[in-house]
């Protein structure tokens, strides 16, 4: 695991695969073993099958004396189904593990961070890399860095071994040889552009149809709906049509490819038919045999096998770093210094600010040098005009921003945190709240829903707290989720509470019902530093304090 | 045999929109297979060419007299090598275009039975991960033909061949040969689909699952961090990505199975044919460059088969994208035109809706009860509530978005399904909170609302709403919007929107929050302006709270509450 921060230098895509792919070393290189060995219970293959027909053809050998040949055949067939079976589960393996460790050393540097410093990072945008781009570095770790391998010791077996048989013929494949890295060059070329090409524009023409469906309501209201059927149709042929015109070229390099593994097997038998017939005398074609020739045709294919696999999974390695690129992006957002100001415990008072204050990159100071001390069961309202720093003090008592001066301290244990979008997760109503008390019995739930004023829809519900809510919240309103975020408040054994314009857009009956059960909480003995603009909230606290650009104005006891 | 009925009736749709291009299909498949051809021509004349000068070579160290034609062969052989190059160029070249082609029919296609559905089916819908799994579901189904359609075509057509060509020399051995490769064929097929069926259907959901889970873990760092569940959460997060990789495991172990199939297949028959060939040599019923061509033919036979397994493992994947886009064809609730429309007067209508009641599927509470309110011609008319009060449902009744469970909307007396959807949506204007603006022009945006609109046309209303200077700065006409409009602020955003509502002239107008974002004095002089326009039409303003809204220049005297989707209360005017 990456202790984050702790690299001196930035991470690189490139480096951070080869990170990931440095930890599962050993099942890497299995995958390139078994695959080795497949390749060599080919070549092994290829001789009996030149054997069988040689002892045959030339040596006049009964069929039924060649059972043992058989025999061993199938062996080598097993072995070798074996060894193709390890290859992929082994790659598959290392693959799962890697994108399991990477997703972990993800996750682990987002918590890291918290919710404020990941700033303008779309939240629903992270999850979905999460998912995503883990999920597209597969074929770079699974198929595309084992046969990376093999596409250089396959080849280079083959060659020996048809050296040995002729070393002429063995000339034509090598003149293949330094094409190789020209090959592979080629392909590398070809992929990747098509690849860079085929990205931006696939994802051009997905934009174009993504949001043509989030319009949908408005093309239909305008009676456009039928219209844009056909645009979208419209545009994916465009989209062809550019796409054909780079596909011809990036195609032809793989073409190439194809094109000397043909134009080598062609040659070869041409060669070793006419070595065969006695019309060439040079070198050691004089002793070309049946065996020879033929095993020297059959491993031709073999030869270019390795090099056309790999340049199938080529996109595998672009897609990779595509997805690493973005990633890593993410790991390299700094995470707070360790030893902060911010310290949890070591006070009487709830929370205590000392001359804290905070800066965000390109806005300058947004909050303090600040001030502040909250006894335990103090109920303190902040207001003031939007952008005066409400939110970044909370965010500062609660730990999600740093001070960058003096000192934060608040009293150890929970935090119920509590804005205008409460969290609602895929489950039941039960399982939300127990986000808060995971070991809460089903009567104290109950009765935190009846706190929060969910009492009357709970009694509706056939299944009572059992009651699934869909993704998102779907079913909840926009009221019924505000409550069920206070229920989680009564639920918890939390004594500091921050909230963040808890009323905001709520309709004025689940107001009077929020602001109520606020004044029950800090009767409960409960800290609560509330942002607001509510003035029954302003009212019910025991102190106001009044920020702007940052700074206390003024304070109102009550 | 009814479980692959189903299979059938789930894909037959699919199939049915691939017919549509059935020509490009048969070329495509007739590219692959003279790609395979030419790659089993190669190698088993290359062996039969060998065997022939091998033994004709004998002869001649022998003394023996003999002769071979090595001219026409050879000419086979870089017939052979050129063809399969080709071929193979100009197949891929030929399938990419035919599956873009493919992708163009599907995803118009689904655009028009999305365009069909009401507002309910699209608002569930609405979240971006839900498009992203239709994206996903599109693209599955587009790789249907080039993966599970044409290579066992191929692959059956091949063995046919290459058990004909084994078959003329030695009839034994061509019908062990079809017997073997037609098993394998089913086992490659058939059994490797059934044996990822189950996972590969359930691997969708399960990623569905973590993505979601994911995007709760980031949404809701704040609270779980707070309240300390951030292990618990995460420990949930790691249960999703187990069950999901258990099965991404699963399905890799089986086809790495079905891969190795494919060799130990090709062997055992390429063994079983090398001995008959060679018991029939030995009795001189076979000559030895043929017997030779049999077992390369086979070895060939490797390239068309490999391709079979993995995408069989993953036929179910294909099954449930298709599963669920047909369900979204299907889905209830998709308005329909009558059959004859009333006709609808060109003067402004009255707007009734008489004691509707709507409910949302999975909403556990009603979203409309029995609620009725008439907007008479020419009133104009503002209706309260705080959000999720039921306004916004309002609204998409009477445009027609969606059909009440219970009651009746009613224009001029009419009710809506008895006219066509067309003609109410001429009829009432409305602008939605959200104002979805397209990634294109400020033209194409605004001509949304009124197709012929001339330039000057979509500048007056550009002035109306204040935007003209803006846009004269920028790029005029042709600034680019961005997506979703995120080139605009929101300010901006909203306003384009109401000059495009302005510039379709509806008679009757339904503005949902349509001053939100913008500063008192900006929303009092459109309120001037738009009180001009309104003349002659009818107007329903919605919003969230009387205080702060130009209601008085806008000509709005009498308003309404409506609270939790129920009672509908007139509040006093204040004149």
């Amino acid at each position: 695991m990456a202790q984050g921060g702790a690299s001196p230098e930035t991470l690189t895509p490139r480096r951070w695969l080869q990170r990931l792919a440095a930890q599962q070393r050993r099942l890497i290189g299995l995958s390139v073993g078994a695959g080795l060995a497949v390749g060599l219970a080919t070549i092994v293959q290829m001789a009996l099958l030149a054997g069988w027909i040689s002892a045959l053809l030339v040596h006049g050998v009964a069929p039924q004396e060649l059972l043992w040949w058989g025999l061993a055949l199938v062996l080598v067939l097993a072995l070798r189904a074996g060894a193709q079976w390890a290859q992929e589960v082994t790659g598959l393996e290392a693959s799962l593990r890697i994108r399991q460790a990477a997703r972990a050393e993800l996750v682990t540097h987002i918590e890291a961070l918290g919710p404020v410093r990941l700033g303008g990072l779309h939240s629903a945008a992270i999850g979905g890399q999460l998912v995503e781009q883990v999920e597209a570095l597969d074929g770079y770790f699974a198929r595309f860095l084992p046969q990376l391998r093999l596409a250089v010791a396959i080849p280079a077996i083959i060659a020996a071994l048809v050296v040995w048989l002729d070393w002429l013929a063995a000339l034509f494949l090598l003149l293949a040889a330094p094409m190789i890295p020209v090959f592979m060059a080629l392909v590398g070329i070809g992929a990747e552009r098509l690849n860079r090409r085929q990205f931006a524009a696939v994802s051009r023409l997905a934009g174009h149809f993504l949001d043509r469906v989030r319009g949908i309501t408005t093309l239909q209201l305008f009676n456009r709906a039928e219209q844009a059927s056909d645009e979208v149709h419209a545009a994916a042929d465009h989209y062809r049509r550019l796409s054909m015109r780079t596909l011809r070229l990036a195609f032809l390099s793989s073409a190439v490819l194809e094109f000397f593994a043909a134009v080598a097997i062609a040659v070869l038998a041409i060669y070793i038919g006419f070595g065969l017939l006695g019309y060439i005398n040079y070198g050691p074609s004089p002793q070309l045999t049946l065996f020879s020739g033929l095993l020297i045709l059959l491993l031709a294919p073999e030869f270019f096998q390795p090099l056309r696999t790999l340049s199938q999974h080529y996109h595998d390695r672009a897609a990779a770093l595509g997805a690493a690129d973005a990633l890593v992006n993410l790991l390299n957002t700094p995470l707070p210094e360790a030893g902060s100001v911010n310290r949890v415990g070591e006070t009487p008072a709830a929370v205590s600010l000392q001359q804290a204050g905070v800066s965000f990159l390109g806005r300058g100071r947004v909050l303090g040098p600040l001030d502040l001390e909250i006894a335990p069961g103090e109920c303190v309202a902040l207001v003031g005009p939007s952008g005066a720093g409400k939110s970044t003090l909370l965010q500062l008592i609660a730990g999600f921003v740093d001070s960058d001066s003096g000192e934060v301290t608040r009293a150890a244990g929970e935090i119920a945190w509590m804005d205008q979008r409460p969290l609602l997760i895929h489950g039941s109503l039960a399982d939300n709240l127990r986000l808060a008390a995971p070991a809460a019995s089903d009567d104290e739930i109950q009765l935190a829903l009846q706190r929060a004023g969910l009492g009357e829809l709970l009694s509706a519900l056939p299944a009572g707290i059992d009651t699934a809510l869909g993704e998102r919240g779907v079913g909840l309103s926009g009221g019924q989720a505000q409550r069920l975020a206070l229920a989680r408040v009564f639920l918890s054994r939390a004594q500091l509470l921050l909230l963040d314009e808890p009323t905001a857009s709520l309709d004025e009956e689940t107001e009077a019902f929020v602001v109520e059960a606020l004044q029950a909480l800090t009767e409960e003995g409960r800290t609560l530093v509330v942002a607001t603009h509510h003035p029954a909230l302003m009212a019910m606290a025991d102190r106001v304090i009044r920020l702007e650009q940052g700074r206390r104005v003024d304070e109102v006891g009550s | 045999m009814s479980r692959v009925a189903t299979l059938y009736r789930e894909l037959r749709p699919w199939l049915r929109l691939l017919g549509r291009r059935r020509g490009r299909l048969a070329l495509g498949a007739l590219l692959m297979a003279i790609t395979a051809f030419a790659g089993i021509g190669l190698l088993a004349l290359s062996g039969w060419f060998i065997t022939a000068t091998a033994l004709t070579g004998m002869l001649l160290a022998a003394g023996v007299s003999a002769s071979l034609d090595v001219y026409v062969p050879g000419g086979g052989i870089r017939f052979f090598a050129l063809t399969r190059t080709v071929a193979r160029y100009l197949e891929r070249l030929y399938n990419h275009d035919t599956v873009l082609r493919l992708l163009a029919d599907l995803r118009g296609g689904m655009f028009r039975v999305l365009s069909g559905l009401d507002g309910q089916a699209l608002s569930r819908r609405r979240a971006s991960e839900w498009l992203n799994r239709l994206t996903a579901d599109i693209d599955t189904l587009d790789s249907l033909y080039l993966r599970l359609l044409a290579p066992p075509l191929v692959a059956l057509v091949a063995i046919a061949a290459v058990s004909l060509l084994i078959g003329i020399f030695l009839p034994a051995a061509g019908a062990v040969a079809a017997l073997l490769l037609l098993s394998l064929w089913g086992l490659l097929t058939i059994g490797q689909a059934r044996l990822g069926m189950a996972a590969s259907q359930r691997r969708v959901a399960s990623l569905e699952r973590l993505r979601s889970g994911s995007i709760e873990h980031v949404q809701g760092l704040a609270e779980l961090s707070g309240y300390g569940s951030l292990a618990a959460h995460r420990e949930a997060l790691g249960q999703h990505e187990r069950r999901l990789y258990d099965d991404q495991r699963l399905l890799g172990r089986r086809a790495a199975v079905g891969n190795a199939l494919v060799g130990v297949g090709i062997g055992v028959t390429l063994l079983a044919v090398l001995w008959l060939a060679s018991l029939a040599y030995a009795r001189g019923a076979l000559s030895g460059p043929l017997l030779v061509m049999m077992p390369l033919a086979l070895l060939a036979m490797g390239e068309t088969l490999a391709l079979l397994p993995s995408a069989f493992t993953q036929l179910g994947a294909t099954r449930a994208a298709a599963r669920r886009l047909n369900a979204l064809g299907a889905a209830q609730g998709a308005i329909r035109d009558p059959l004859q429309p009333a006709a609808l007067e060109s003067t402004t209508p009255s707007l009734e809706f008489d004691a509707v009641s709507l409910r949302y599927p999975g909403a556990l509470t009603a979203a409309l009860d029995d609620v009725s309110l008439r907007l008479e011609p020419g009133q104009r008319l503002a209706l309260l509530g705080a959000s999720g009060a039921g306004k916004s449902s309002l609204a998409q009744l009477a445009t027609r978005l969606l059909d009440p469970q219970q009651g009746q909307v009613r224009l001029a007396d009419v009710a809506l399904p008895t006219l066509s959807i067309e003609s109410v949506r001429g009829c009432v204007g409305l602008l939605t909170q959200q104002g979805e603006l397209l990634d294109d022009s400020l033209a194409a945006n605004l001509r949304l609302g009124a197709s012929q609109a001339s330039d000057s046309q979509l500048w007056q209303v550009l002035a109306l709403v204040e935007l003209d200077g803006w846009a004269q700065q920028a790029q005029g006409l042709e600034t680019r919007v961005g997506e979703g409009g995120r080139q605009l602020s929101g300010g901006q955003a909203r306003r384009l929107c109401l000059a495009r509502l302005l510039l379709a002239e509806p008679r009757i107008v339904i503005l949902d929050e349509p001053f939100a974002g913008l500063d008192a004095a900006l929303a009092e002089r459109l309120a001037v302006r738009l009180s001009d326009w309104l003349v002659g039409r009818s107007l329903l303003m919605l919003c969230h709270q009387r205080e702060g809204q130009p209601l008085a220049a806008l000509g709005v005297h009498d308003s309404y509450l409506l609270s939790n989707g129920r009672a509908i209360e007139k509040r006093d005017g204040e004149r």
